[in-house]
């Protein structure tokens, strides 16, 4: 009676029924596994773009201008075979090179508006001509070296090639909606002597690039050319590589000595647990504080360099991780069965010995997960190096340098190339290029950490 | 014999005084943590005071007007301050339901198979670089916000309210059901109901969702954007503390509910979560001081307007926050070292600091009452 009443008068007491409960239970673990489901598509939307057109700056299919400023800038490459190329890619451009002259001709016995008309279209022609196959014959050499060099890649050359064969204007024939209407450029040229071009250009496009899959890990190797527009990410991968390295170096000593008096020597003393409590707030600390602090601090106050340089950006990123590695070791060392410590005091071994030749080798493989974890993290910040390592554009550094010197890094120049960069959209292929390898080396060395600690939990367990 | 004895004991002595030497050392270089924490404190503190000495609190907390560069230059901080709020209140909206049923999936309903595959996963996701997260928010969420977002905010209104629509139908036929005494009566209003019902609810989503894609974006770098991929970011952090959590609750409590017929949702709703509401809150707490202290993607990604949107929760709109000033400020001023435009940079990150301390206090307070209160609990 008593369950059947609260069922009936109160709304809630259709919770109450069997079927009910159990259709609840079933959608919330419904809701349960759809929250890990969205966790892994986030995280697959993340990457797949990231890694499809990252790779797009390691593989891609590259056109004889690549060939050319590798070989001309990079002095790679075999020059017999790259002239004969040359050569050949040459006679294809001709004719398109002779009519754009015959037509200047022409264009000098034009008058008036038709022939301010028809100078403009030239120009603009002239100039999607010069971004595909560089310096037209007849100009001078312009200064800047993305100037000097066409399209390299296939992709972009066809983008370029799709522009001069359908040429864009504004329609402002309704005034309210002004909207952008695509023609075939032949309209244009009509009836002169560059109407050919447009029945050229299509049949022979592929002759006047020759493209080539290219297989191009110098990306890893090579200085960049004019502000990225040519050439690898050398300098900023040996940047992170300093910078990292510089944080570990620091770290490590201060992080493994004091995990190893948490867990070794500490008892359970308050000032032990204002200590423990000053380490979660140190991990707590946002990024861009640290480098405030690293300017505050190492540049302005102890001047351990003049300007930014590695070693002020390394010391700040250690401060970053040093929680990090003092968590791990710790629990690492304790995870180091009692047993081993127990032998050894038996022997006679002092703490310290124990310390040094038994649970620090037994604890290593965990305290090198937390090493490797850290790097990873340290590789990849960001807003301490702001202030305090990173510039936009640099000359890999020397060892002796990065004492005193700036360095361009890997995360600082992602951003620079995608927000403060001259011609964004032109090096997309750098950007993800640098970003694929930064999340590459991250996730080696995050997945190298997983399965360590995998192995050594299979250890523990026997 | 007695030789060796007094040997013995002068070693011992000077093993003795060599572990109080190494004690002593060791927690010279463990009191590091504190010394860089108490010093990081000191510098922001000595670098951010002159700025209130000279341009007062009035300005900084409550205008709205940013002009750092201008002449006279202002420095009305509201906006930014109200931004960084915003970003974060919106990271948790998406972050903290996700994270808590993520964490109790894991805990309480995967199999450890599986669980062993979907934890790299978090592991993954809290290991990638943030400027990776910020660049993927300007350079490919951003523009397909912005040309397609509308269009998707409807069929994801659909997708998310429908499950719901159908659930609650289907309450609702059961709560008609119940009221209902007369047999046939009954029969015909609660399938009655139930149709209405569903239909009902098509149209109010069918309305939610056109009103969705008849928004505007103007801009995809916007709070929305920034709030997403924050709220993605902070989702390990949560996911991993909270089942932290739930797992130290132990298996009896659990056993005990299971044995009086509950069912394993209101197990884990009615038993494990109170149990384990310390642990989670500090999960929360950490998760969101990862979104507050975010640099790289709110820099990128937020627009960078120091405005309050208009209405005040439209996140369409784009915003500042403090970390973002701090990061794109400092570049000019630290050429006008002592003018108040660079002491205003360290002013903020006081703030920052002070949030992060706070926070971090009301967590590890959290984390100790929930360890106290289970260990209470089980013996």
């Amino acid at each position: 009676m008593g369950r059947e009443t609260l069922q009936k008068k109160t709304a809630g007491g259709i919770l109450l029924k069997l079927q009910n409960r159990k259709l609840l239970d079933k959608s919330t673990t419904i809701i349960n596994y759809a929250s890990i489901f969205f966790m892994t598509v986030a995280l697959v939307i993340l990457l797949a773009p990231i890694v499809v057109r990252g790779l797009g700056a390691y593989i891609f299919r590259g056109t004889i201008e690549h060939r050319k400023v590798i070989f001309e800038q990079f002095q790679r490459g075999r020059p017999e075979i790259l002239q004969n190329e040359l050569d050949q890619v040459q006679m294809a451009r001709q004719p398109v090179f002779d009519m754009l002259k015959s037509f200047e001709t022409e264009l000098d016995e034009m008058e008036g508006r038709e022939s301010r008309e028809m100078n403009n279209q030239l120009k603009e022609l002239k100039g999607l001509l010069r971004e595909l196959y560089g310096v037209l014959p007849g100009e001078r050499d312009p200064i800047l070296l993305r100037k000097q060099y066409g399209k390299t890649r296939w992709k972009d050359a066809r983008e370029v090639f799709h522009q001069i064969m359908q040429a864009e204007k504004w329609d402002y024939s309704d005034p309210q909606h002004s909207r952008l209407v695509r023609f075939p450029r032949r309209d244009v040229f009509q009836g002169t002597s560059l109407e050919p071009l447009f029945d050229y250009l299509p049949l022979k496009f592929r002759e006047t690039m020759r493209p080539r899959l290219v297989f191009y890990l110098h990306f890893l190797l090579d200085e960049s050319k004019d502000a990225h527009f040519f050439g690898g990410i050398f300098p900023e991968i040996l940047g992170t590589v300093y910078l990292t390295l510089f944080a570990i170096l620091f770290a490590v000593p201060f992080g493994v000595i004091a995990a190893v008096y948490l867990a070794e020597f500490a008892g359970d003393t308050r000032f032990v647990s204002l200590l423990r409590s000053f380490i979660n707030t140190l991990a707590g600390v946002p990024s861009i504080v640290f480098g405030l602090f690293g300017l505050a601090f190492f540049i302005n106050t102890v001047k351990l360099s003049e300007t930014k340089s590695v070693l002020v950006g390394g010391a700040t990123l250690a401060l970053l991780v040093l929680p990090t590695i003092i968590r791990a070791s710790e629990e690492a060392i304790l995870a180091v069965p009692r047993e081993y410590k127990e032998a050894s005091l038996s022997m006679g071994a002092s703490q310290l010995r124990t310390i040094v030749s038994v649970i620090l080798p037994a604890a290593l493989p965990g305290i090198l997960t937390g090493i490797i974890i850290s790097m990873g993290r340290a590789a990849g910040e960001t807003a301490p190096i702001i202030f305090t390592a990173a510039v936009s554009v640099g000359k890999p550094l020397k060892l002796l340098e990065t004492f005193s010197q700036p360095t361009p890094a890997l995360p600082w120049n992602i951003y620079n190339l995608c927000t403060e960069h001259e011609a964004v959209d032109s090096i997309r292929h750098v950007q993800f290029g640098m970003v694929f390898t930064l999340i590459a080396v991250v996730l080696t060395l995050n997945i190298t950490a997983i399965f360590l600690r995998a192995r050594i939990l299979k250890k523990l367990r026997g | 014999m007695k030789d060796s004895l007094i040997i013995s004991k002068r070693a011992n002595r000077l093993r003795r005084l060599a572990s109080l030497l190494a004690n002593g050392g060791l927690l010279t270089v463990t009191s590091l943590s504190m010394i860089i924490v108490i010093f990081i404190i000191l510098f922001i503190a000595r670098d951010a005071l002159p700025f209130f000495k000279l341009e007062g609190f009035k300005e900084f907390f409550t205008s709205t007007s940013w002009y750092p560069a201008g002449d006279p230059p202002q420095f009305g901080a509201m906006a930014i301050f109200y931004g960084s709020l915003m970003v974060t209140l919106g990271a948790s909206m998406v972050a903290v339901p996700l994270g808590i049923f993520a964490a109790v999936c894991l805990s309480d309903v995967l199999p450890f198979q599986v669980k062993q595959v979907v934890k790299p996963v978090i592991e993954i996701l809290a290991a990638l670089p943030s400027v990776a997260y910020g660049f993927f928010a300007l350079v490919i969420l951003a523009p397909i916000m912005q040309t397609r977002g509308p269009r998707l905010f409807g069929i994801a209104a659909w997708v998310a309210l429908v499950p719901a629509a159908l659930l609650a139908a289907y309450f609702l036929r059961g709560f008609v059901d119940s009221r209902i005494r007369n047999e046939k009566f009954r029969k015909a209003t609660r399938n009655i109901t139930f149709v209405m019902a569903i239909f009902g609810f098509f149209v109010i989503i069918s309305r939610i969702s056109s009103f969705f894609s008849g928004l505007t974006v103007v801009s995809g770098t916007n709070a929305l954007n920034v709030s997403l991929i924050l709220g993605i970011m902070a989702l390990p952090t949560i996911v991993s503390v909270s089942e932290d959590a739930l797992n130290s609750v132990g298996r009896e409590l659990r056993e005990n509910s299971y044995a009086l017929g509950a069912t394993r949702a209101e197990t884990v709703f009615k038993v494990v979560i109170p149990a384990a509401s310390s642990g989670i809150v500090a999960a929360v707490i950490l998760g969101v001081m990862r979104a507050i202290g975010e640099t790289m993607v709110v820099w990128m990604a937020s627009g960078n307007s120091s405005q309050i949107p208009q209405p005040f929760y439209n996140f369409l709109s784009p915003v500042r926050t403090l970390t973002a000033t701090i990061a794109g400020d400092m570049g000019e001023a630290a050429h006008v070292q002592g003018a108040p435009r660079y002491h205003v940079l360290f002013a903020m990150a006081l703030a920052l600091l002070l949030i992060s301390f706070v926070s971090n206090l009301i967590s590890e307070w959290a984390v100790k009452r929930s360890r106290k209160k289970l260990r209470g609990e089980s013996s």
